[in-house]
């Protein structure tokens, strides 16, 4: 077969699943375009007659949207930062000690990386409230590292190992302290690393539904997720061009740092303890 | 290594394992200690009761309902993603003209959370107004529009479909490893022995992503059987419970009707179930990891 019929009859059979993926994107588009009007006619229509951007721009005020992303990125670089901040020590302590129970270690970062906030939450949300933490957003950076902190040692500690430990040797022959190899050798050519598990760590916790749901009360507090979810199921009436021109906002920087970051992040995925 | 020396990677270990043991601890122990007592409205517990708590959940019928319910979501799920994933990753790991933009675009919605894909479809499946809609009364595959969500019957399939939408991309990644994985070699072997793709599919290729098959199911039974944002999003549950899995019924019978302690029961039980395949996933995972 050629390779132009190969890569045809490639493409027809993975159309069917390419434009289920590129459906949902389709509508946010058609949708976040359209004027209100627009929006609920029947027969439903796919193109919007006149385009309308005014929806981007409406959101910021009427739904305080800015604020709800704003609290996103708050949690999610609070948990990235508090995540790395322990896991680094831990991985590296992991990769360039012989410890004890070093197996039952590694075994217990495997185990809890697939443990699931869902069937703890209730009792999540006991411990958060009688630490006072409801509808604050310490609870929610808690517990999204918490549960990213196992999978982040894991995946630092696998990358560690790869760094040989004669560079930081030779800089202690050569005087440097310690501290100085670890600063000025070691984290620099650990940085590649430290970028994905960020990465990773910042998506788990930015797509994150039922700890936001459970621990958050009030609309100020809500992050982008939440404000979207109470938008559409709360409500009778759905201002669904409204919401779709948010959730597009919510999505396509996620979607960018995906595209650009693609090799890395599907390398992680698929070494790190498949997450 | 003299004890001194070991002081230090302890130090570093511990604030990471002191959070991992506290966020996943705490809440274990609080609910065992819950799941044995009489539980009032406010959380705070009673007397104890024994297995009281488990033996109400066990004589309601709707847990009874979303067990059965979540066991057909996560085979189904789980099945699904896995058929799908094979040939997809399969395609994808030969050469042809695109290839990196299919990638591109099956592996996309990794990144895009369960909770939008649930509001999108929400609309898209809109009864009235939505999308898909549109598609099927143009083409003439619909005179009327479908009512997608307002039935269990019909709810619920729907929602496996973008259950197993959504547990694609990992599974096309964890099998793009396992083709890359493959000696060449091999193939070149067998195809010069006169081996149809068929066969060589059949008996080389299987048998070596075997461990990845493993794998994958695992983690997707992990990840079917805790999915509650697709389900709460498009249905709550709804209408009537019959949509319900256990993950969402358990948060029902919290926060909603209150029932702290049979919801606490219902948790340790799932929390049990899900460990079991946990400790499946770790003994695979080591085993990859191994060879």
């Amino acid at each position: 077969m050629s390779y132009a019929r190969k890569s045809i009859l490639f493409w027809l059979l993975l159309s069917p699943l390419l434009i289920m993926v590129l459906l949902p994107y389709a509508v946010m588009l058609s949708t976040a375009l359209k004027p209100p009007t627009e929006v609920f006619t029947f027969p439903p229509r796919w193109l919007p007659e006149t385009i309308d951007l005014s929806n981007f721009t409406v959101i910021w005020g009427k739904i305080d949207f800015g604020r709800a992303l704003l609290n996103s990125l708050y949690v999610s670089v609070g948990a990235t930062i508090l995540t790395l901040l322990l896991a680094i020590p831990a991985a590296y302590a992991m990769a360039r000690y012989t410890l004890p129970a070093r197996g039952a270690l590694r075994l217990f970062l495997l185990l809890t990386q697939m443990i699931s906030p869902v069937v703890l939450i209730i009792g999540i949300f006991r411990m958060m409230s009688a630490q006072g933490l409801i509808n604050d957003h310490r609870s929610l950076i808690l517990a999204y590292s918490g549960f990213s902190v196992a999978f982040a040692v894991w995946m630092l500690q696998s990358y560690f190992e790869t760094i040989p430990r004669e560079i930081e040797e030779a800089a202690h022959i050569d005087g440097a302290s310690w501290f100085a190899s670890l600063r000025h050798i070691f984290l620099p050519l650990a940085m590649p690393a430290i970028g994905v598990t960020a990465i990773f760590t910042f998506i788990a916790a930015w797509t994150d539904f039922i700890l936001a749901f459970t621990l958050l009360r009030t609309p100020d507090k809500l992050t982008a997720t939440m404000k979207l979810f109470y938008l559409v199921s709360g409500t009778y009436h759905v201002d669904w061009n409204e919401v779709m021109a948010a959730t597009l906002v919510t999505t396509v920087p996620i979607a960018v740092i995906f595209i650009l970051l693609q090799k890395q992040i599907v390398g992680g995925l698929a070494l790190g303890a498949v997450k | 290594m003299s004890r001194p020396h070991l002081l230090l990677p302890f130090a570093m270990l511990l604030p990471s394992f002191a959070l991992v043991i506290w966020i996943m601890g705490y809440p274990v122990a609080d609910l065992m200690r819950m799941s044995v007592h009489a539980v009032n409205r406010f959380g705070q517990a009673g007397n104890f009761v024994g297995a009281l708590n488990f033996s109400k959940l066990f004589a309601d019928p709707l847990f009874w309902a979303s067990f059965r319910r979540t066991v057909i979501w996560t085979v189904c799920v789980t099945s699904g993603t896995i058929m799908i994933s094979i040939p997809v990753a399969l395609i994808l790991s030969q050469d042809f003209a695109g290839r990196s933009l299919a990638r591109l675009i099956v592996l996309l919605p990794w990144a895009v959370s369960a909770t939008m894909t649930g509001i999108v479809w929400r609309w898209t499946l809109n009864g009235q107004f939505g999308m898909l809609n549109a598609l099927l009364l143009k083409f003439g595959l619909t005179d009327q529009p479908i009512e997608f969500l307002a039935t269990g019957q019909v709810a619920f399939p729907v929602a496996i479909l973008i259950g197993i939408l959504a547990a694609v991309p990992l599974t096309v990644i964890i099998f793009l490893g396992a083709f890359s994985s493959l000696p060449g070699d091999v193939f070149d072997a067998a195809r010069i022995d006169g081996a149809g793709p068929l066969n060589t599919f059949r008996y080389m290729t299987l048998p070596l992503i075997r461990p990845f098959v493993n794998i994958a199911i695992v983690l997707n039974v992990i990840y079917a059987f805790n999915s509650f944002a697709i389900i709460w999003i498009l249905t709550q549950g709804g209408p009537a419970n019959s949509t319900d899995i256990l993950v969402t019924y358990l948060y029902k019978v919290a926060f909603q009707y209150g029932k702290m302690a049979e919801a606490s029961a219902m948790s340790l039980m799932m929390f049990a179930f899900l460990l079991v395949f946990c400790i499946l996933y770790a003994r695979f995972a080591m085993r990859e990891r191994a060879l």
